[in-house]
């Protein structure tokens, strides 16, 4: 995947955690929105498997730009990419579990 | 008849004086300043040292003619580099005081300050040649790999040229600024990335190859896209803006940067940044008819 299409995703992953983010917060803190949100769990829960994918990329591509700029070896460069990418997909797999526990999916 | 037209040239003797007087002015000593100099040859020497230097300079001095004093008189050995003297060909910038600066185009006394020492080493983020000249090979290195010339796909005109290529004043003020690049290196000697990342290919770098992408004669953002488009290309690039802040031409490379990663985003939406432009004709018929 070319750089410019990873840091275009990043770009947008930003502006899905400030919306995703943003319904979350509204969710928890605003009863009667937060009743709103909430009446379909379903929805919910798509909502918060966006919110922690896009937290999730944005982060894990964040400490994978930092690691490229600190070993910049380019044999690393590929290696590093990789197992962010494997870290990043475990982490979402968990978060996903936790998360479908925590709003009584499983 | 020739030595009426001589005699318009001769200045009136007030103006003489006062010029000779102003001249006597910049170049009487009127300070005395230490230069502290970084030594090292990294073919001989076991580690870097400071070697200091005590000199009477004047309000015109430069940089480069206090250390053109000082290898002639007291140090014939250090090593430095430069040509034209005249801030354009590049080969002089050097950390002064801290800071990337033309050595030919920086007057000792506006360095110093108001203090009496001057501090002078090779460019930060470049491999040492010798003393206070840095070795270019890898900046020059990345500067050819972003294909700093026009690329063409119409064969037939690029070896036949039938007249110069269409350009307007608007679509050359796109670049112009970018062709005021002397490559003398203080961008990328101050840029936070290259400190760390040796492959990032730089402000300098970066910048021209926005440079000839949006020159409207050249078609070769296709090309280029391999080479600025990687993980040591235009998007480890975080907009400090450092490089633009040292630039002694007064070129932005940071905002270069930006621009090439707005055209290469555009370019996945199958934008590209202009058409090649056309040859003109009628031009060369009409230069040669008359
Ligand atoms: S952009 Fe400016 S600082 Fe960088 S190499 Fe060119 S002239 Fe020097
Ligand atoms: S703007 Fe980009 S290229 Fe310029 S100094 Fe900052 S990181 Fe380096
Ligand atoms: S000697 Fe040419 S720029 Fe200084």
């Amino acid at each position: 995947m070319r750089e410019s299409t990873i840091m275009f995703l990043h770009y947008v992953a930003a502006v899905l955690i400030m919306i995703t983010g943003l319904i979350h917060l509204l969710a928890n803190n605003d009863p009667v929105i937060g009743a709103a949100i909430k009446a379909s769990p379903v929805l919910y829960l798509g909502n918060m498997a966006i919110f922690l994918a896009a937290l999730l990329y944005h982060a894990f591509n964040g400490v994978r730009v930092i690691l490229i700029e600190m070993v910049p070896d380019r044999c690393w460069t590929k290696w590093i990419s990789w197992a962010i990418l494997i870290v990043g997909i475990v982490t979402y797999a968990v978060g996903l579990q936790v998360l479908m526990v925590a709003l009584g999916f499983a | 008849m020739a030595s009426e037209e001589a005699k318009e040239y001769v200045l009136p003797p007030e103006v003489l004086e006062e010029t000779v007087k102003a001249s006597e002015e910049l170049w009487k000593p009127v300070r005395k300043i230490k230069f502290r100099i970084y030594k090292y040859n990294p073919r001989k020497d076991y580690a870097p040292h400071w070697e200091e230097h005590e000199l009477e300079v004047s309000r015109g001095m430069t940089v480069l003619d206090a250390l053109l004093i000082i290898k002639g008189e007291t140090d014939h050995s250090l090593g430095i580099r430069y040509s034209c003297r005249m801030g354009l060909c590049g080969s002089c910038a050097m950390m002064i005081n801290g800071k990337q600066m033309l050595a030919c185009q920086t007057r000792v006394l506006e360095a110093a300050g108001s203090g009496d020492v001057v501090e002078l080493r090779p460019l930060d983020n470049f491999p040492v040649e010798r003393d206070l000249a840095a070795d270019f090979t890898s900046f020059f290195e990345k500067h050819r790999a972003v294909k700093p010339w026009i690329i063409r796909n119409d064969e037939v005109e690029l070896n036949n040229p039938t007249g110069p290529y269409k350009q307007t004043v608007d679509e050359y003020a796109r670049y112009y600024q970018f062709t005021d690049c002397i490559k003398c290196g203080a961008c990328l000697s101050a840029c936070p990335t290259a400190a760390t990342d040796y492959e990032y290919l730089g402000p300098q770098a970066l910048a021209q190859a926005y440079r000839y992408i949006v020159d409207t004669r050249d078609d070769g953002l296709d090309v280029r896209i391999p080479i600025v488009d990687t993980e040591h290309g235009c998007w480890r690039c975080h907009f400090a803006a450092s490089c633009s802040d040292v630039c002694p031409r007064g070129v932005d490379p940071a905002q270069g940067i930006q621009l090439l990663k707005k055209l290469l985003i555009k370019r996945k939406f199958g934008l590209k940044p202009h058409k090649p432009a056309e040859a003109l004709p009628a031009k060369v018929k009409a230069e040669k008819e008359g």
